[in-house]
C-alpha cells in the first residue's frame, strides 16, 4: 500500500480508532491508581488477562455472550482490586517511608505479582494462545468492512470512557480523586477519606482494565503474557496524557492508537514492538510531564 | 565479640577454595552449578554498583548481557576470544555510558520501569536487524569446554566482588550512598550526582556485558529474545533482594538460593518456580525490605543493645 493509500483508508482509521479506544480504558486505571496512590501497577495489563480468559470461560463453558458477561468480569476484577488494596497495598501505605523508595519497592511488588498471575495462568489454561468465535459477521459500509465484534468493542470502549469521565466530572468522588492526585497529605486535611479515594480508584480502575480483556478476547488471539505489552501502552498514555488527566489520557491514547496502527501499516508488523517501546522511551526521557502540562498549570 | 570482618574475610577464603577445587572435580554436573552460581554472583554484584548503592534500581540489566553475548557471537573465531570478552564489556559500558546521562535523569519507579522498557527496544531492535539479515539464530562452533568457560567466570564473579567491595569502601561509594539517602542534600553537600551516577551505571554494566559474552559460549548458540531475556533482570533482582544490604555478602544468600531453586525446578517446572520468584518478590517486598541480611544486622544490633 502506498503513503497516500494508508492514510485515506477507512479500514486503518477505524483500526487505529478502535486500538485507541482499548488502551484508552486500560490506561484509565492505571492512571488512577498512579495518581492517587503513586504506585506503578505493572501487573495491570494482566487484569486485562484475567478478563479475557474470564470471558473465554464463561462463553465457553457456561455459553454466557461476552456482551452480558462483562458484567460479570467487571465485577470480578474490580473485587481483585480492593481485595488487592486491603489485603497488601493498604499497609504498604501506611508505612512511614521516604517517597521514591517505597515507590521503586512497589513497583517491584506489582511485577511479583504479575509473575505470579501469568504463570498461574499458564498452570491453568496452558500457554497457547486461545480465541473463540462471537458475532464474526461481517458489515459494510461502503469499503469499510468490520465484523460485529469489532463494533461492539468500539462502542463498548467509546461508551466506558464517557461514563468513567462523566462521573468523573460531575460526581463528588471526582474532585476528591483530583485533589488526592494533587497533594495527598492537604486532601486528607480538607476531610477526604484518602483511603476511600485509593479503593474506589482500585475498583474502577481493575473493572475496566477487566472490561477491556472481554473486549480484546472477542477480537484477537489472547494468551497468558498478553498483559505487559499492554501496560506498557497504557503507561505512555499516562505519561503523555498527564498524571491524573483523564481527558488528556483519552487523546494520548488515540494519539497511541494511530502511531500504532498508522506505523504498522506503513512498515511491517515487525515493527510493531519497536514502535511501542521506542516510543515508550522517548516519552520518559523527552516528555516526562506530558503532552497536555501548560493547560493543566496549577 | 568476633570481629565481623574477619568473619567475613573467612567466609570469602572458604569460598575462593571450594570454587578454585570444583572443576577438580571432574564433575560436569557440579561444574555446571558452580558456573550458574558464578555467573548470577557475578551479575548481582555488579547490578548492586548501580542499584544498591544509589537506589535507581535497573530492571534492565540484561541489555548489557545481550549486547555482550552478541558482540562474542559476531567475533567468534574472527579475534581471540580474550579480546572479544574484553570488547564486550567495553561495548556495554560504551551503551550505558551513551544512554546513561538521559536515563538517569528519571527518578523513581520511572527510572525502573524505563531501564525495562529499554533493555525491550534493544531486543526488538536487534531482532529486526537480524531478520532484515535473513538471519533467526546463530550457532557458534568449536566453543570452549565448560571447565574453561567456569575459570573465566570464577575470574568475572571474583572481579565483580573485589569492584563493588572497592566502591563500597571509597568515597565514591560514600557519595552513592549519600545520594540515595537524598539527592538533594547531596548535591548541596557538593557531591557531584550526575557524575557519580553515571559513573556507577557504566561500572555496573562492564562485568555483566563480559558475562553475557561467556554465557553465549556456554550455550553455543545465539537468539536476541533468548540473550536480552527478561528474567534475567527479574532473576537478577530477586537475589539481590533476598539478601539485601549494599555490599558483596549480601547478593550470596539469594544467589544460593534461587540457584538451588532453579536447579531443582526450572526444568520441570518452570512455572512453580516462576510463581515462588513472585511470591518472594511479593514477601520481601512487604515484609522484609531489607533482606535477609537486614534482618540478621537488626537483630545484632538490638542484641548489642541489650549487652551493653
Amino acid at each position: 500500500m502506498s503513503f497516500i493509500e494508508v492514510l485515506s483508508s477507512s479500514q486503518i482509521l477505524f483500526a487505529a480508532l478502535l486500538t485507541g479506544a482499548i488502551y484508552a480504558i486500560v490506561a484509565v486505571g492505571l492512571n488512577m491508581v498512579y495518581g492517587t496512590m503513586r504506585l506503578l501497577n505493572v501487573a495491570h495489563g494482566d487484569i486485562v488477562m484475567i478478563g479475557a480468559y474470564a470471558a473465554y470461560w464463561l462463553f465457553t463453558q457456561l455459553g454466557i455472550p461476552p456482551v452480558a458477561s462483562m458484567f460479570v468480569v467487571a465485577i470480578f476484577c474490580a473485587l481483585i482490586g480492593a481485595a488487592l488494596y486491603k489485603l497488601l497495598l493498604k499497609k504498604m501505605l501506611a508505612r512511614p517511608g521516604d517517597v521514591p523508595h517505597l515507590e521503586a519497592r512497589s513497583l517491584l511488588l506489582f511485577f511479583g505479582l504479575s509473575l505470579l498471575i501469568q504463570n498461574l495462568v499458564v498452570s491453568l489454561q496452558t500457554a497457547t494462545p486461545r480465541a473463540y468465535q462471537y458475532m464474526d459477521h461481517v458489515y459494510r459500509i461502503s469499503n469499510l468492512a468490520m465484523t460485529g465484534n469489532r463494533l461492539l468493542a468500539l462502542l463498548v470502549a467509546f461508551f466506558l470512557c464517557l461514563a468513567i469521565a462523566a462521573f468523573l466530572r460531575w460526581n463528588i468522588f471526582g474532585l476528591a480523586l483530583r485533589a488526592v492526585i494533587e497533594r495527598t497529605d492537604a486532601a486528607r486535611i480538607v476531610g477526604v477519606d484518602v483511603e476511600r479515594v485509593h479503593l474506589i480508584s482500585l475498583v474502577i480502575g481493575f473493572g475496566a482494565a477487566g472490561v477491556a480483556g472481554v473486549l480484546l478476547s472477542m477480537m484477537e488471539q489472547f494468551s497468558p503474557f498478553m498483559g505487559f505489552s499492554l501496560t506498557i501502552a497504557a503507561f505512555i498514555v499516562v505519561i503523555l496524557g498527564g498524571l491524573g488527566n483523564i481527558a488528556g489520557g483519552f487523546a494520548a491514547a488515540m494519539i497511541l492508537g494511530a502511531i500504532e496502527t498508522y506505523g504498522v501499516a506503513l512498515t511491517s508488523p515487525n515493527m510493531r514492538s519497536i514502535l511501542i517501546y521506542g516510543v515508550f522511551v522517548l516519552a520518559l526521557i523527552l516528555l516526562p510531564k506530558g503532552l497536555f502540562h501548560k493547560r493543566f498549570k496549577k | 565479640m568476633k570481629n565481623p570482618a574477619s568473619g567475613d574475610k573467612i567466609l570469602w577464603a572458604i569460598l575462593a577454595v571450594f570454587f578454585l577445587a570444583l572443576p577438580f572435580m571432574k564433575q560436569d554436573y557440579f561444574t555446571g552449578i558452580g558456573l550458574s552460581f558464578l555467573m548470577w554472583l557475578a551479575l548481582t554484584q555488579s547490578w548492586s554498583i548501580l542499584s544498591k548503592m544509589t537506589g535507581y534500581i535497573s530492571l534492565g540489566h540484561v541489555v548489557f548481557y545481550g549486547l555482550g553475548s552478541y558482540i562474542v557471537v559476531v567475533t567468534w573465531q574472527q579475534v581471540p576470544l580474550w579480546l572479544a570478552i574484553a570488547a564486550s564489556g567495553l561495548a556495554s559500558a560504551v551503551f550505558a555510558a551513551l544512554v546513561g546521562l538521559p536515563v538517569l535523569r528519571v527518578r523513581g519507579p520511572y527510572f525502573v520501569i524505563l531501564t525495562f522498557g529499554l533493555a525491550e527496544l534493544v531486543k526488538y531492535v536487534l531482532l529486526a536487524v537480524e531478520a532484515s539479515l535473513g538471519i533467526s539464530s546463530r550457532l557458534l562452533f568449536a566453543t570452549p569446554d565448560i571447565t574453561e568457560i567456569y575459570w573465566i567466570m570464577l575470574g568475572l564473579a571474583a572481579a565483580s566482588t573485589l569492584l563493588l567491595e572497592a566502591v563500597h569502601r571509597s568515597r565514591f561509594g560514600h557519595g552513592l550512598r549519600s545520594l540515595r539517602e537524598n539527592e538533594e542534600a547531596a548535591e548541596t553537600l557538593g557531591v557531584p550526582i550526575a557524575r557519580y551516577k553515571l559513573v556507577a551505571y557504566v561500572l555496573s554494566a562492564i562485568i555483566p556485558g563480559m558475562v553475557g559474552g561467556v554465557m553465549a559460549l556456554r550455550s553455543t548458540y545465539f537468539e536476541a529474545s533468548q540473550a536480552f531475556d527478561a528474567m534475567i533482570s527479574i532473576n537478577i533482582i530477586v537475589m539481590a533482594v533476598i539478601g539485601g544490604g549494599d555490599n558483596a555478602r549480601g547478593p550470596l544468600i539469594g544467589v544460593a538460593f534461587l540457584v538451588a531453586l532453579s536447579e531443582l525446578f526450572w526444568a520441570e517446572a518452570p512455572q512453580f518456580y516462576m510463581i515462588i520468584l513472585g511470591l518472594l518478590m511479593i514477601m520481601f517486598v512487604v515484609k522484609l525490605p531489607d533482606g535477609l541480611l537486614g534482618v540478621l544486622e537488626s537483630r545484632k544490633k538490638k542484641l548489642g543493645g541489650r549487652a551493653l
